[in-house]
């Protein structure tokens, strides 16, 4: 069943957005020549301009590396120095003592920081947000102690790089090899960046970021890809290593913390998670004492003072303030998610069409099969010291049918659910899901199970538009969504995916009837239209088991009736829900069985009228 | 034997005076001020420069004192306020602290000079013997005493008076504390104050062995950042103290039985091991960093 269930994207009816691909594939293609043509001539430049270019592109790559965490999870690494500094050294000392060759030694120090971010990755994942950044900001102090104080590194004075080789014969007009190299392994990155902004695991990352909880409820094992692209990172930090061995001596003082620091600055002036911003903060930032050549101390003050002016003026950075001045020029322009929408969506999935055809056979109700889909057997629950939430809770719920979950505040509700749902560990029961119990799996495996969930308070990526976080949903849906995000928009396989994809996602806008909020950005909408995202993000993974936390709050009249037809809609496919709800004038009429809790103990498990009749069900949750 | 744990306690009162230091800071506003090391330096600078200029070293200390809380003041001001205005979970404040720190330094750098000058010697001239197994320098006692007394006043002033629980109120959630009617500015200024204050008197304590140098700030900076990292103190400041001793000691020991330059390296070995078993410090119970993240419902 759970096979047959996780169906891949159907793709019939996708059509590609040729046109648009053509012209983008132009610009960047035009894009390309120019950047060659640019690199031709700092490759014949002279040596100091050569240097002040080349530097300002290998901090260019670091700071990309450190935007690739920082902006798209969150992660504020103050390891990329540390990595950096492998990267140069792991190059200097086996080229320039052992003999290697140094581009085998590319890939050894791809390996070993890749290897290296993994592990402090894993190790410092523990913990979160600002524990993080101190605890990589620690491995960038330790190393560069190893690097003074270690024979092989030359100490203080470090020791000087190995030379990038000669072009053949033949290629020896187009100027400097190691130019060619430092500015074809920018351009690298640069491509790597944009692909994996235009590819459907952006909107994954950016879930992580903000909305942990939601992208773990929709499949997405979010420690791993964290780890994962913390050593990509940590791996293109000791790229650029590679790179800057290349350009001189190497030596401890140029990858200690302060050009840790340093890298997050380019990040922060250049403008956070923006694919330029990094190269325009690298330029500012190492460019800076060339340009502006004074007294060394007034060069420092100055820089001091421009970069708490750039953060306290320019807090998203210089492309986020040009990219408001921007939209302020075009407001009206249509956001590219719906462009590639086809027209006919939007008529196929009207909703005054669509559900009002399906009312006759909403109401002819299909008896609940006898399958039990999940049950909770003596679910004990509390938070740190304090009296248990959850006392000896059973729970049985079949399939097809509308469970309730009703009771006062603080009955436990809630708690319930993140217990099914995989984000609390219950201190003693079992939870029972498709008769295989699911105790300490993650939420992210029980969602491969066909469970999603939605939150109360909604877990959403306030940035982008509605329907990129309903794409989301699709994680588990979309094959080789990790794999291919590094060329996702050059692969016609990756064009064709995201049409299909956005195509689905604002489908399942309209059917919720949110289709006008298709293109808005999260923090733009109301909150019950916030409620109808989450609901159109789990409606699109075709779940088989549905956890809804209170998803009438917020949301009119007419939404409260259209979510209900929508519900009962669902439950005629065959999906089973749990609905904890407060509203009982719209939850009674829809559920099989009704739950109440209270005090963390089921009172009574019944149907809507047993329920509604009981004298203690009156009493402690009617207040009669 | 005994000197080495006599003299690691002494120079790791003063790592854990500038952690302390780091830790209140952290503690009101949770960031942490990159230019802690650099308002121990001023004091240091403006007590050797008075003292220079031939007045006692009592005046010089107290002008020197008076003008680190007023750089600490201008550092909360100019370099944290402005950026937790705008976004108080981002990370700009990282930037812009060190961009305070870069101006203090190399405006003193400019100012002075980059070479040492003389500072008093205060109590460093006068020596304790403790049986045949010890000798301290008075210095080296007083900085015992001074960061002990620290600690204690802190904690005191945290559990048993209002404005400590104030300080509570502001750390966990500065919005609900102004709801309260709490002058959240004005917790913070007074944090920042205190927290220059204890950094200045590290730098008096240590000012007489090491001299008056522009540069001082980045070395003590970042030995007080990695005594409050062991020490966890960030929800009680006093554990930045327990850290500061812990590396004091453990420098000292290196240099006594590894040999006489393994004091820079080997304390960081120590941070990372504890780092790996424990990564919130030895002494927190709780991990009062993880609550940087806005919490959520239903978790």
């Amino acid at each position: 069943m759970t096979a047959a269930r996780i169906k891949k994207l159907d793709p019939s009816g996708a059509s590609l957005p040729q046109p648009s691909f053509r012209r983008g594939a132009l610009l960047g293609g035009l894009a390309i020549v120019a950047y060659l043509v640019l690199t031709f001539f700092v490759a014949k430049a002279n040596l100091s301009i050569q240097s002040v270019v080349l530097v300002a592109a290998v901090f260019a790559v670091l700071a990309i590396s450190l935007d690739l965490v920082a902006g798209m999870l969150g992660l504020y690494s103050l390891g990329q120095g540390g990595f950096f500094g492998i990267g140069a050294y792991v190059t200097t000392i086996l080229a320039g003592q052992f003999g290697w060759d140094v581009f085998l030694l590319l890939f050894v120090v791809l390996a070993v920081t890749g290897v290296a971010g993994a592990l402090v990755g894993a190790m410092s994942l523990r913990v979160s947000g600002l524990h993080f950044a101190i605890t990589t900001f620690i491995v960038t102090l330790v190393l560069t102690v190893l690097e003074t104080n270690l024979e092989i590194t030359g100490g203080l004075q470090g020791q000087l790089g190995p030379a990038f080789p000669d072009f053949p014969k033949v290629l020896s007009g187009l100027g400097a090899p190691v130019a060619w190299c430092i500015m074809l392994a920018l351009l690298l990155c640069v491509g790597l960046v944009w692909n994996i902004r235009r590819s459907p695991l952006y909107p994954v990352l950016l879930s992580i970021r903000d909305a942990e909880p939601f992208a773990e409820a929709a499949g997405v094992r979010t420690s791993l890809i964290k780890v994962g692209l913390f050593s990509l990172s940590a791996a293109i930090a000791g790229g650029a290593g590679w790179l800057f061995s290349f350009l001189g001596v190497v030596s401890p003082g140029q990858f200690d913390w302060s050009v840790s620091l340093n890298v997050l600055v380019m990040v922060l002036v250049g403008g956070i998670n923006t694919t330029f911003g990094p190269i325009i903060g690298a330029m500012f930032v190492s460019m800076f004492p060339v340009v502006v050549n004074i007294n060394p101390w007034i060069q420092e003050i100055l820089y001091g003072a421009l970069s708490i002016a750039a953060i306290t003026f320019l807090p998203e950075g210089v492309i986020g303030v040009g990219r408001r001045l921007l939209a302020g020029k075009r407001s009206g322009a249509t956001p590219a998610a719906t462009d590639a929408r086809p027209p006919e969506a939007i008529a196929a999935g009207d909703p005054s069409v669509e559900i009002v055809a399906h009312g006759g056979e909403v109401i002819v109700r299909r008896a609940p099969l006898d399958e039990i889909m999940l049950e909770c057997r003596g679910i004990e629950c509390g938070y740190g010291r304090g009296p248990k939430v959850l006392r000896g809770v059973d729970l049985v719920v079949r399939r097809g049918e509308i469970h309730g979950l009703i009771g006062p505040n603080g009955s436990g509700k809630s708690t319930l659910a993140n217990v099914i749902a995989g984000r609390l560990t219950p201190t003693a029961g079992t939870v029972i899901l498709k008769s295989q119990p699911v105790n300490g799996q993650p939420p992210s495996s029980r969602a491969k199970l066909g469970l999603r969930r939605t939150f109360q308070a909604a877990e959403l990526v306030r940035e982008i538009t509605t329907a990129q976080n309903v794409t989301v949903g699709l994680y588990d849906r979309i094959p080789g969504i990790v794999r291919r995000a590094a060329l996702w928009p050059m692969l016609p396989s990756g064009r064709r995916d995201t049409a299909i994809t956005q195509r689905q996602a604002v489908d399942s806008l309209v059917a919720v009837g949110a289709a006008e909020w298709a293109s808005e950005r999260v923090g733009d909408v109301p909150h019950g239209i916030e409620q109808l995202t989450q609901l159109a993000a789990v409606c699109i993974a075709a779940p088989d088991i549905l956890i809804l936390d209170e998803p009438a709050t917020g949301l009119s009249a007419r939404e409260v009736a259209h979510l209900a037809r929508i519900l009962a809609d669902l439950r005629s496919q065959g999906v089973t829900m749990i609905i904890i709800e407060h509203q009982t004038r719209f939850l009674f009429p829809l559920c099989d069985q009704v739950t109440v809790l209270n005090l963390g103990e089921v009172i009574l498990t019944g149907t809507a009228d047993e329920v509604r009749a009981h004298p203690v069900v009156r009493q402690v949750y009617l207040g009669e | 034997m005994l000197q080495f744990l006599a003299s690691g306690i002494a120079i790791g009162c003063v790592y854990g005076m500038i952690g302390m230091a780091l830790a209140i800071t952290f503690y009101v506003t949770r960031i942490i001020n990159f230019a802690q090391g650099q308002l121990m330096m001023v004091t240091v600078m403006v007590t050797a420069e008075l003292v220079g200029q031939g007045y006692s070293p009592w005046v010089g200390v107290a002008a020197g004192l008076a003008a680190s809380a007023v750089v600490g003041v201008l550092s909360y001001l100019i370099a944290v306020r402005p950026i937790l205005a705008f976004n108080r979970f981002g990370f700009g404040w990282l930037v812009s602290t060190l961009g305070f720190a870069a101006i203090v330094e190399n405006a003193a750098a400019y100012f002075w000079g980059p070479t040492s000058i003389p500072f008093p010697t205060i109590l460093n001239s006068t020596s304790v013997h403790f049986g045949d197994a010890a000798v301290l320098t008075g210095q080296q006692i007083l900085a015992i005493v001074v960061a002990l007394l620290a600690g204690v006043a802190f904690e005191l002033v945290r559990r048993h008076t209002l404005f400590g629980k104030i300080g509570m109120a502001t750390a966990a959630d500065p919005e609900m504390a102004s709801a309260f009617g709490i002058n959240t500015k004005t917790v913070a200024m007074v944090a920042f104050a205190a927290s220059a204050l204890l950094a200045g008197l590290a730098g008096v304590m240590i000012g007489p062995s090491t001299f008056a140098n522009p540069y001082l700030g980045d070395t003590f900076g970042t030995y007080g950042f990695i005594a409050m990292m062991i020490g966890g103190g960030t929800e009680r400041p006093i554990t930045a103290l327990y850290g500061g001793i812990l590396l004091g000691i453990s420098a000292e020991g290196a240099n006594a039985f590894v040999n006489s330059r393994a004091s820079d390296w080997f304390p960081f070995l120590v941070l990372a091991l504890i780092l790996v078993v424990s990564p919130r410090g030895l002494f927190s119970s709780t991990g009062p960093l993880a609550r940087l993240r806005p919490v959520r419902a239903g978790r």
